[in-house]
């Protein structure tokens, strides 16, 4: 393998953390348009997204050139097969932000429902392990990654709580009803992006180490 | 040792005069299974390969230590008959070497060389050799041509079947694809996988992606040292020495 392959893989490297980049930031935008009732920040989730699928495709390409002409071994291979799988759940992600800006965008038009804690709780869980799994995949930090797994279980807990709230909720207030099924399709996307931050997680684990610790943790 | 190991290097070292070639290599090689040797230019991959089956002995100055079990019994014993050792351990080389004899001859040769004069046996063991070495429907009505009329390919599977025709138990191949085109050298590395149902065999390569391909085991010798052995799925996922990692991924020297 020659150099030129090396600096592909450099290349690569940097197109994922663009891409890491764009998406920490939409989904950031995607919990202020929910929390601070913002419009505009709404519609540069949705304006943004774009980009970040762009940046998958280019990604793709250049992963399928490196493998049929570099034919990476051992931490070369295991980085590219591991830039391939983050770019995936980079995207969902970014879907995950899209849904929020659009039921934000709805819930915004009307009037606010009562303050749920473990919506609010639920979405620094899911930023926080966002955060922190893009963090162990630039610094190769594999403790970081095993414990942005562990906390996948809280983004649960979170999760559930929401949902059991917003359920009182509706039961009480039966008009609020179409607010409350958003906000609870808000709570199941937050909750998704949790579980692609896990999946980031475990993929740095394997970029790493070469070791796959899917499905061990509950 | 255990029970499936056809050979065994217990701390070999082997010298060219002063030149410290191989240091204190401890290898097993498994039965029916293909171990892949691999390491850059000089790293004695190639020497040690020589040395099962003594074909070192024929360098002057050279010298070895420490042992070589074949099925338990060291080959360099005194007692050991060389011409008998590579009748059990057969090689093959870079480059298809075929005697300037017909194809049925170069194929018979081993057989006439080991006193065997029964023609019908003889007649029988080409064509099963050939057929093994997946060469028989291609040359079947042409046995009595110039073997060096033959394709670059095909001139490497009669040199196989040549090697296969005294019924070897280990085969030894020194980098046997590298001159061929991507189809012959497909067919060769079919052929090996089809090889090690009844046979060891031992892979000299430059080629990683062929050694990952073809082989169960492999061994990264550098520097006149085995650095690292392991499975061949582990070594090229995730080996665990780093300069295994660096030559594998390119980034030696």
């Amino acid at each position: 393998m020659d150099n030129r392959f090396h600096q592909e893989q450099e290349q690569l490297r940097l197109i994922v953390l663009k891409m890491a980049a764009l998406t920490e930031r939409i989904v950031e935008k995607a919990v202020r348009a929910l929390f601070d009732r913002s419009l505009e920040m709404s519609a540069e989730v949705i304006r943004d997204d774009p980009d970040i699928n762009q940046l998958e495709l280019q990604i793709d390409r250049l992963v399928l050139k490196l493998l049929a002409l570099g034919q990476p071994m051992a931490r070369d291979l295991r980085f590219i097969i591991g830039c391939m799988r983050i770019a995936v759940d980079l995207e969902r992600v970014g879907d995950q932000a899209v849904s929020i800006a659009h039921r934000a965008r709805y819930l915004n038009n009307r009037p606010p429902l009562p303050p749920i804690p473990a919506m609010q709780q639920l979405a620094e869980t899911a930023m926080d392990m966002l955060r922190m799994a893009l963090d162990a995949f630039v610094n190769h930090n594999v403790e970081r990654a095993r414990d942005v797994c562990q906390m996948d279980e809280k983004a649960d807990r979170f999760n559930v709580q929401a949902l059991k709230d917003l359920m009182d909720f509706m039961v009480n207030d039966t008009p609020a009803i179409q607010r409350a099924m958003q906000t609870i399709i808000v709570a199941r996307c937050l909750e998704r992006v949790a579980d692609h931050a896990t999946n980031i997680a475990e993929t740095v684990c394997f970029v790493v180490e070469g070791v796959n610790i899917k499905h061990q943790f509950p | 040792m255990n029970e499936a190991t056809k050979m065994s290097a217990i701390d070999l070292d082997f010298y060219y005069g002063t030149f410290h070639a191989l240091h204190d290599i401890s290898l097993d090689l498994v039965g029916n299974q293909v171990t892949a040797l691999i390491g850059p230019s000089g790293c004695g991959k190639s020497t040690f390969l020589r040395c099962l089956n003594r074909m070192n002995d024929l360098i002057v100055r050279s010298r070895v230590d420490g042992q070589i079990l074949l099925d338990g019994v060291n080959i360099y014993a005194d007692s050991v008959d060389v011409v008998e050792l590579r009748r059990r351990v057969g090689m093959v080389f870079q480059k298809p070497n075929p005697f300037p004899k017909t194809i049925y001859e170069n194929v018979a040769y081993g057989l006439r060389i080991n006193g065997v004069k029964d023609k019908e046996l003889i007649a029988e063991r080409v064509e099963r050799s050939l057929k093994q070495a997946a060469l028989w429907d291609e040359v079947q009505d042409r046995l009595d041509k110039s073997a060096l009329d033959l394709s670059g390919g095909q001139q490497q599977r009669l040199c196989i079947a040549r090697a296969l025709a005294v019924q070897p138990e280990v085969l030894l191949m020194d980098e046997p694809a590298s001159a061929l085109d991507p189809i012959a050298t497909q067919k060769i590395e079919d052929l090996i996988q089809e090889l090690k149902k009844n046979y060891t065999i031992v892979i000299v390569t430059h080629n990683m992606q062929q050694a990952a391909r073809v082989s169960d085991v492999t061994a990264f010798f550098y520097l006149g040292k085995l650095v690292e052995v392991d499975k061949t799925e582990t070594l090229f996922t995730r080996p665990k020495s780093k300069q295994t990692e660096d030559y594998i991924t390119g980034r030696f020297g």
